[in-house]
């Protein structure tokens, strides 16, 4: 044994013995591990919420057709995106269902027309009628050179949460209130410094040039766009320029009213627990979000219509948004298609999920069901859902672009450029800002044409 | 001397501070790994209680170990992540060593022509490979697959140059002849003879590409789509994106990721280190 | 004689190494100058387009924006790390210092973690308020604002420190092996001439030390010039905001595998390629005019 042992030393450290050791029992698992059942038609989902959602759905689904069984796989956004590119485009195994968001899915359409990894659901979608069934331009960001690839999960509209707890405490009545402008006069006693070390720890609203979330619902809000209709870019669009100049005119200088809290993080939570922030910006996922993740916030908000970008504008916006389509290959589309049908339309998992995830379903016909009206603990006792509702049929139209994310990174950049520019020549009037935001468009929309027109593959399309 | 008391008492503070400054994000991982998501934002530490210090030791909790190890597939991953880091790390150091091997103790036609390849290689930055090996790994079929992950890791330049260099100063050429005169063939000189000489630098290179497999992102992010075959970077960071808020388990995680390369260090620590300078020493 | 005979054992050592290293690292070279001339969308769907990716990198806002962040951490890497690495070797390296063990492994410790963990553990190190920095410095000194937006504001400083602690002790370690072959003779020979402690660090250690320095700097600038896991990791696979937090290797990822152009991706790679290169060939030429000195 001891020579053995000896032997052994001569060639190998102990280290080096762990390691083949470590290697051999892993090798020997690796065999031993049973090759992976197949469970049933694979879908990928990238939203938590909804995997939750829709679980109790598809086993019940599952024990109707045994034969015929979905498997739902919870995927991160980005690990989505990867797989499914790395799928499209170089052929790894892909699911037979996908539902990713609405950036990822775009990416999808970047290639020419015959690559597009998703299944044409066009003459299907006409066929069925689903057109009129599902809010119409909520196809819209799906739709890729006229075709159909998706479809639409959600209306997403926005709404203004409020701390009321803090408003009403401070004898504030928002009633009043129909604009920005209003919003922020009618608030402005509420930016204090408690502490006494120079700073407010209240502000009214949660946006920064950083975090692409509020410019881009307050860009939408105000009529502004990215992309036009004709899925042209249309970054310099003057309407953007007024959007950017005033969005500057809150976040920087003498006046500044917004606050930077990080939407997706930890510490984003335990601010706005805090209170740094009176306003935030919130489409109906996220409000359930907040109920899972932050429940401390729970009677302590109240939600009204957004403020209005001018007299007599849109009270709403629209952020996010996720689509179900499916893998060109797949070889289940009839049972995947049926599947997607049951889970898009039925009014049992349209309020689960409400219930779930205070997302409000896209099927006109479904809005009409009491369980929006129930008060909502969370918002105060407000009904929350009837509140989302009756702002959903005025979301902004968004277009299908794969180049809606860059744009978006582009019109953020601008804005970071704008507010160095605002501090540099302490300028913080919106309309002497106005200029230099048009000037700062102009060249991000040059250099994205450029960018855009790289593209062999799109420009060789119809 | 007073003087150089002080002195000395002001360095060995001074060390202290850096080693606590470099210690803190341990402890701040084992903490937040021991706390819930909710704890984990309203304390540093340990969560605020009445227990002992003033510390809540009852709310402690493996519940994000629990759930790591149940739910959440990290088993799957870490033993993926062992699988490749061994058998890897194994395997280069095999190709290395005989590489390196007969270039410095055999001469032959051609020795210069090879030499210069690896030297040149020495200089090629992995990132320009990245995408054509992509294209060549999809043609080959061996996308998603542990082999289309391993093999391109298998043959570094430069484990075959520290190799080369390693043996031609302490393997002695009198000691291979006398054993070729004995009779004895070329790879029993190799395994009987010079592995044994050179065992130090073999543990040091293990231990080497161990980490850089285990630590490797990039690669299994591009190569690997299953989650059946991510290893824990990559599963890690996709339980990032799911749970990003919730901090404990994602601390630990990270704990469980990087033990398993911290114990390994304890067994092969001064191999490993003099493996690391040597080369730059003499070099 | 002996070595006129065709001996097929060298060849048999190098079949596995010369056969992966043909197929996995001399293939590929040749493929990414025809894939520089592409353009891509995924490995299978190609494109000639001639020197379009080139002539496109030159002008690209992106491009320059990762290559100046690359840039501003491999500097930064530098000028914070290799100071302090090399202050605590010299620390130490002084006699009298107990623990030396202790300390030694405690710095070196931070560099068995590997990147993308570091980058996690990072994540909630550096939040705004509930973050381990924050939260002490805000605590230590009120004034310290708890809101300090480190991955917003100060990206790559961010970075920097996160690879600061990673790679302080690593370059500690060649430091220090560095210093323990420092001829003891000739300090206490200038001790002896009457030397303070600088001009004996300036005119014994540093010569003596100034190879290895070089090396470990080339190392330095090489390691962070292909910075990837701790930005993509930390910024939740994005270039943070303004794409402060993009770097050249993210860049090159996101062209090759999320837009799927490799025929870009490999452009990228080449001018990476040649700058590394350039460099590595300007430490080697600077070192052997020092040497000559």
């Amino acid at each position: 044994m001891k020579l053995l042992r000896d032997q052994i030393n001569r060639y190998l450290s102990p280290g080096a013995l762990v390691i083949l050791i470590i290697a051999i029992i892993a090798i020997i698992i690796a065999a031993l591990l049973p090759r992976q059942p197949a469970t049933g038609i694979p879908m990928w989902i990238s939203a938590e919420p909804h995997f939750h959602a829709y679980k109790p759905f598809a086993r019940e689904w599952n024990e109707r057709h045994p034969e015929r069984a979905i498997n739902l796989v919870l995927l991160h956004g980005t690990a989505m995106e990867r797989r499914m590119l790395s799928g499209f485009m170089a052929g790894t195994p892909v699911a037979d269902i996908i539902e990713p968001n609405i950036g990822v899915a775009a990416k999808a359409f970047a290639g020419p027309l015959e690559s597009v990894g998703f299944l044409d659901l066009t003459e299907r979608v006409e066929a069925e009628g689903l057109l009129d069934k599902i809010n119409r331009p909520s196809f819209a960001p799906y739709t890729s050179r006229g075709r159909i690839f998706g479809l639409p999960h959600d209306v997403h509209p926005v709404l203004l949460a409020y701390r009321a707890d803090i408003v009403e405490a401070a004898g504030i009545d928002v009633s009043q209130i129909e604009t920005w402008e209003d919003y922020f006069r009618v608030l402005r006693p509420l930016m204090v410094d408690t502490t006494g070390d120079g700073r407010p720890n209240r502000y009214l609203l949660e946006a920064w040039h950083t975090n692409p979330h509020a410019p881009s619902i307050i860009l939408l809000q105000a009529g502004g766009m990215l992309i036009d209709e004709n899925d042209r870019p249309a970054l310099n669009y003057p309407r953007n320029a007024e959007v950017l100049a005033r969005l500057i005119t809150w976040m920087a200088g003498p006046n500044r009213v917004c606050v930077d809290i990080e939407t997706y993080s930890a510490s984003g939570h335990r601010q706005r627990l805090d209170g740094l922030a009176v306003g935030f910006l919130v489409p109906d996922w996220m409000a359930g979000s907040w109920k899972r993740e932050n429940p401390g916030l729970g009677g302590k908000l109240k939600l009204m219509p957004i403020p209005a970008w001018e007299k007599g504008g849109r009270r709403t916006s629209v952020a996010g948004g996720t689509m179900l389509g499916f893998n060109r290959h797949t070889e289940h589309f009839e049972t995947a298609w049926e599947f997607a049908k049951e889970l898009y339309l039925s009014p049992v998992l349209a309020e689960q999920m409400f219930r779930d995830t205070n997302i409000i379903t896209p099927v006109k016909a479904l809005w009409d069901s009491p369980i929006f009206d129930q008060p909502d603990p969370f918002f105060s006792g407000q009904p929350s859902g009837r509140l989302y509702i009756e702002q959903a049929p005025h979301v902004p139209r968004r277009p299908s672009s794969p180049y809606v994310v860059s744009g978006l990174e582009r019109f953020t950049n601008v804005l970071g450029a704008l507010r160095r520019y605002a501090d540099r020549n302490q300028i913080y009037d919106e309309a002497a800002l106005r200029i230099e935001a048009q000037r700062l468009l102009d060249e991000a929309q040059a250099e994205f044409e450029r960018f855009i027109g790289r593209n062999v593959f799109l420009a060789r399309a119809p | 001397m007073p003087v150089k008391r002080l002195l000395s008492f002001l360095l060995h503070a001074l060390l202290f501070f850096f080693a606590a400054l470099t210690l803190i994000p341990f402890v701040y991982m084992l903490c937040g790994a021991l706390k819930s998501k909710f704890d984990f934002a309203a304390t540093v530490f340990l969560p605020a209680g009445d227990g002992w210090f003033g510390i809540g030791w009852d709310r402690l909790t493996l519940e994000n170990f629990t759930r790591l190890f149940t739910d959440l597939g990290l088993p799957r991953a870490l033993h993926n992540s062992l699988l490749l880091a061994s058998v890897s790390s194994i395997l280069t150091v095999l190709c290395c060593a005989m590489g390196g091997y007969a270039l410095a103790k055999h001469k032959f036609r051609g020795q210069n022509l090879v030499m210069g390849v690896v030297l040149a290689a020495l200089i090629i930055p992995g990132p320009l490979l990245l995408a054509p090996s992509f294209q060549l790994l999809y043609k080959l079929d061996l996308l998603d697959t542990y082999a289309g992950l391993l093999l391109p890791g298998l043959a570094p330049a430069f484990g075959v140059f520290l190799f080369r260099q390693a043996m031609l100063n302490s393997v002695p050429n009198e000691l291979l002849e006398a054993a070729r005169m004995d009779g004895a063939g070329e790879f029993r000189i190799f395994f009987e003879l010079v592995v044994p000489i050179i065992r130090p630098m073999l543990g040091a290179f293990l231990m080497i590409s161990f980490m850089g497999m285990w630590n490797n992102f990039i690669g299994p992010q591009i190569i690997l789509q299953s989650p059946e075959l991510h290893p824990l970077s990559v599963a890690l960071n996709n339980l990032k994106g799911i749970y990003g808020t919730d901090y404990g388990l994602i601390m630990a995680g990270t704990l469980v990721s990087i033990a398993p390369v911290m114990c390994l260090f304890l067994l092969l620590q001064k191999e490993f280190i003099s493996g690391l300078t040597s080369g730059a020493v003499k070099g | 004689m002996k070595a006129t005979r065709f001996n097929p054992a060298p060849w048999l050592f190098l079949a596995p190494f010369l056969g992966i290293f043909c197929l996995f690292t001399i293939w590929p070279l040749l493929r990414s100058f025809i894939l520089a001339l592409q353009q891509t969308y995924g490995p299978g769907t190609t494109e000639w387009v001639g020197l379009h990716n080139f002539r496109y990198l030159l002008t690209d806002p992106l491009f320059w924006k990762a290559a100046a962040n690359t840039v501003r951490f491999t500097l930064g890497s530098l000028l914070v790390q290799l100071p302090i690495a090399l202050g605590l070797a010299l620390l130490l390296n002084r006699p009298g210092i107990r623990g030396r063990g202790f300390f030694r492994l405690t710095f070196f410790a931070p560099s068995l973690v590997g990147l993308p963990f570091v980058a996690m553990l990072f994540a909630p190190i550096l939040e705004k308020r509930t973050g381990l920095i924050n939260a002490t410095l805000h605590q230590l000194f009120p004034l310290w604002d708890p809101e300090f937006a480190w991955m917003q504001e100060y990206v790559m400083s961010s970075l920097i420190l996160a690879a600061l602690w990673m790679y302080a002790g690593f370059n500690m370690v060649y430091f220090l092996a560095a210093l323990q072959n420092v001829s003891k003779d000739l300090l206490e020979a200038a001790e002896i001439d009457g030397a303070n402690a600088w001009q004996r660090f300036r005119h014994v250690t540093l010569p003596e030390i100034a190879p290895i320095a070089g090396f470990i700097t080339l190392l330095s600038v090489i390691g962070s010039f292909q910075m990837f896991e701790l930005s993509f990791i930390l910024l939740n696979n994005s270039g943070g905001p303004e794409n402060r937090g993009l770097t050249i290797m993210m860049y090159l990822y996101q062209s090759g595998f999320v837009v799927g152009d490799l025929g870009y991706a490999s452009a990228i790679g080449w001018v990476l390629a040649l700058t590394l290169m350039g460099i590595a060939l300007f430490q080697r030429w600077a070192a052997r005019r020092y040497e000559e000195r």
